[in-house]
């Protein structure tokens, strides 16, 4: 095969750790290290680098049924949520010494306690998050985080001082810049990786410490810049949109069709790397900013100043940014059955991103992916945008 | 067992008091509908969003948008909003309470004017919008921002957080408590902002004097509850809770109050039990009932069982707020803060949940055979988490359980035949370890 000079490289490193994610992580965690789970993209992993601890993303298996966590969880919960503690339930976490929640929306509320009883990590807490950015949610979440460093340094017994935690801020910075450059590698047509890789490289990411990843895009950027068997120019450029859209084998479906997809908004992709955290300054204020105000996720509502039209803007104008950036020419809205936060946004945004142009696929889904019945939406739409 | 006596087809009301709650409901709808001639705002509200007093006090009506849209689903009226809402591209996954009033938003839109046949005359067109954090539930905050696809009105998304459960809350009470009352002046801020009204501080002191008081009485009335027999179930409680969560802070929901505790107190002085012979009695676990086939109280009660009380819309438990703390804004932030927390210090050296405190409070106090959930599907706020509820109780009370599955508006989703068939078998269960506890007293756990 014509890839297998890339392969063999750093995307072969980083499908390497994808396809077994957990074992790096077993292997810190004999050598002494604390590894500690987290969901989605609120908790600020920057204050586990600085207690010296690994942070683990929690992710589901969008491959497997929901059995085991039927016991446990209503059907009604949000189907990544069940499936993530299905995983648990099989063993999957057992390695992680803490996990940390964070009050995204109604499902991962909920499961802070459900996973505390049921698994008795040693180290568990839960991030209080407000959904508005006023003052006074700013004001909130700094001493929310001052309460979440003290409860870090009880665990560790160690002091989080400034200086570890703003070189543990400027450690992720540079991580997510180097993540942005192999996101802007998809930018040419055809772009230099395909959406499976970038998939994989993303969940390689969160599943290793922050140093490790730093060396690991490094490595694939460098491969991917000399690359010259990259996917195939196709008919159509999309952008996927949703919430937890990790490991998804949607976007091979996707791919397997006329299209490459270029760019996301997505829980496990440009809603982390896309901002960076202020250095200069007080470093819990400056990861208030980042992670209140900075990431767009529609569980955080902003106050209106202006007209109906502006507001929309400050909703999905991002969405709108990026899709103009990587020169997508449709936009594949993919919301997992359940989930209330982006649910009510789904007309105002499908009609926002087709007023600017953009032809968009509403699809509602399980985190499990149907494959066969979407295969065929999915290309009924690439070919009417084509 | 005894066979079932002949079916009734409506829930059946022990208590003459709450009779009055469905003109209590259309008076509400029509002092909105008559807010304009009188020069007041309409506000649309969440119940339990702290808003009551403060939109009272400001001489405001509010719109209880869940109220109306569980009172389409009484009257077999909301079918042809929430397709309107599904037409539109809001999922029926979604909260129905919301996508059946967001139906209604969108028909008025196009119509220009009140849809034909909306109950009580619909939700008059509001004035501005309280929306509500997180902490409460995921569509409180997002419904409002989708209405505006419809009404360009001003709306206001105020965060209310609770600590979590296993929170030091000396450690967090401070910031917490503070964070509401900005958030509580961010409210008032915004409604004279888009009103012009302005605050009548002592006003609103009154009217938090008075719902405490309302309160107060509520609450001592469900205690009354703990009597053998019954004497008032929890289907009169479904519609008794309508003037502590959306007429609180008026002087009609205090002597509504009043009347109740009197009506109560009066059916256990004389042994009047809410059903003739009482054999079971069960304990309503936090779910919103289907408001479309109430009957199916009687479905229970047809074998002899009665809910003498409910975990969902209780009175709140009486709690004190620090000495010292006058402000109403404070007042109201210190209350909901305290109200929150209440069982946790009590759970922390026990189960470690503060939901099953309750239910076991509610179990020992009120002689609770038995544990009946409903699940309504549209809901995650509500009914996640009450399968590890019941694991957790199973510890502590081993009682026998029911989940029942429908929803709160949409009646598509109930089965009467379904859950008739699980109440039988379910009452059998219920039966079987009523007997063997007699013969063997251990059962009960500790």
């Amino acid at each position: 095969m014509a890839k297998a000079h890339v392969e063999q490289g750093s995307l072969s490193a980083a499908e390497q750790v994808y396809q077994d994610r957990s074992q790096r992580a077993r292997q810190l965690r004999d050598k002494g290290k604390k590894i500690i789970g987290y969901f989605c993209a609120y908790p600020p992993v920057e204050m586990l680098t600085a207690a010296n601890l690994v942070p683990y993303r929690i992710m589901g298996n969008p491959r497997e049924a929901v059995v085991r966590a039927d016991e446990y969880l209503e059907s009604i919960v949000c189907s990544f949520v069940r499936s993530c503690f299905d995983v648990a339930l099989q063993g999957g976490y057992d390695f992680l010494d803490g996990f940390v929640a964070s009050h995204a929306c109604d499902n991962i509320g909920k499961i802070y306690n459900i996973w505390q009883y049921n698994f008795k990590p040693p180290f568990s807490y839960f991030v209080n998050v407000p959904n508005t950015t006023s003052p006074a949610s700013m004001k909130f979440f700094r001493a929310e985080l001052g309460t979440f460093q003290r409860h870090l340094e009880k665990f560790t017994g160690s002091q989080i001082t400034e200086q570890r935690l703003v070189e543990a801020i400027k450690l992720h910075n540079e991580n997510r810049a180097l993540m942005r450059e192999i996101y802007a590698l998809r930018k040419p047509d055809p772009p230099l990786l395909s959406a499976v890789e970038m998939n994989k490289i993303l969940v390689a990411s969160q599943s290793i410490p922050v140093e490790e990843s730093k060396q690991l895009l490094r490595d694939v950027i460098q491969d991917l810049k000399k690359r010259h068997d990259g996917p195939a120019q196709k008919s159509a450029r999309l952008m996927v949109v949703g919430s937890e859209i990790d490991d998804s084998p949607l976007f091979r479906l996707i791919e397997d069709s006329e299209a490459n997809v270029v760019i996301d908004d997505a829980c496990i992709g440009t809603r982390v790397y896309w901002h960076d955290v202020e250095t200069e300054g007080d470093p819990l204020d400056n990861l208030v900013t980042r992670y209140l105000d900075k990431v767009m996720c529609p569980r955080t509502a902003r106050e209106r100043t202006g007209s109906r039209e502006e507001d929309l803007d400050t909703k999905f104008g991002h969405i709108l940014g990026l899709a103009r950036e990587f020169g997508v020419n449709g936009v594949i809205l993919y919301i997992l059955r359940y989930c209330d936060n982006f649910g009510f946004d789904v007309p105002d945004m499908r009609d926002y991103l087709e007023k600017a142009g953009l032809p968009v696929l509403f699809i509602e889904d399980e985190y499990l992916i149907s494959g066969a019945r979407l295969k065929t939406r999915i290309e009924a739409f690439i070919e009417m945008i084509s | 067992m005894a066979e079932a006596p002949e079916e009734k087809t409506t829930a059946t009301k022990a208590t003459e008091t709450v009779k009055k709650i469905r003109g209590l409901v259309k008076g509400m709808s029509m002092l909105a509908h008559e807010a304009r001639d009188r020069g007041q705002p309409v506000v649309y509200c969440f119940m339990g969003n702290m808003c009551d007093e403060i939109v009272r006090a400001m001489d405001m009506v509010p719109v209880w948008t869940e109220n109306w849209a569980g009172l389409c689903a009484a009257v077999h009226r909301a079918e042809p909003f929430l397709l309107k809402a599904q037409a539109e591209g809001f999922s029926d996954k979604l909260c129905t309470y919301a996508t059946c009033g967001l139906g209604f938003d969108i028909m008025r839109h196009e119509l220009g004017e009140v849809p034909p046949d909306a109950p009580d005359g619909g939700m008059e067109r509001p004035d501005a919008m309280l929306a509500i954090g997180l902490s409460m539930c995921d569509a409180r905050h997002k419904w409002y921002q989708a209405v505006q696809r419809y009404m360009d009105v001003p709306v206001h998304t105020m965060g209310i957080l609770v600590p979590p459960y296993d929170a030091d809350l000396k450690e967090v009470e401070s910031y917490y408590v503070d964070y509401m009352v900005e958030e509580l002046k961010g409210m008032v801020e915004f409604l004279e902002r888009v009103t012009g009204r302005k605050m009548d501080w002592d006003e609103l002191s009154r009217l938090i004097d008075l719902s405490d008081e309302t309160n107060r009485v509520w609450y001592e009335a469900y205690q009354l509850r703990k009597a053998v027999p019954a004497p008032m179930p929890s289907q009169d409680a479904m519609s008794a809770m309508v003037p502590g969560w959306y007429r609180l802070g008026t002087q009609e929901a205090l002597d509504f109050y009043r009347q109740l505790y009197d009506e109560i107190k009066y059916r256990v002085d004389n042994k009047m039990g809410a059903i003739p012979n009482e054999k079971y009695r069960l304990l309503w676990g936090m779910g919103i009932p289907p408001w479309f086939a109430l009957k199916l109280f009687n479905f229970f009660e047809n074998w002899g069982a009665v809910f003498p009380i409910e975990v969902i819309y209780r009175p709140f438990d009486p709690v004190e707020i620090p000495a010292g703390v006058t402000h109403p804004l404070e007042r109201l932030a210190w209350r909901t803060y305290k109200r929150g927390t209440y069982r946790y210090d009590k759970a922390r050296n026990h189960t470690g949940d503060p939901d099953v405190e309750l239910l076991i409070e509610l179990i020992d106090d009120y002689k609770i055979d038995a544990v009946v959930y409903h699940r309504a599907l549209s809901c995650r706020t509500v009914h996640t988490g009450r399968l590890h509820e019941l694991a957790v109780l199973k510890q502590y009370r081993n009682l026998p359980s029911l989940i029942l599955e429908s929803d709160m508006v949409d009646v598509s989703s109930f089965s009467e035949e379904d859950i008739k068939n699980k109440i039988e078998t379910f009452i059998e269960i219920v039966d079987a370890h009523k007997r063997g506890k007699k013969k063997n007293p251990r059962l009960s756990a500790s």
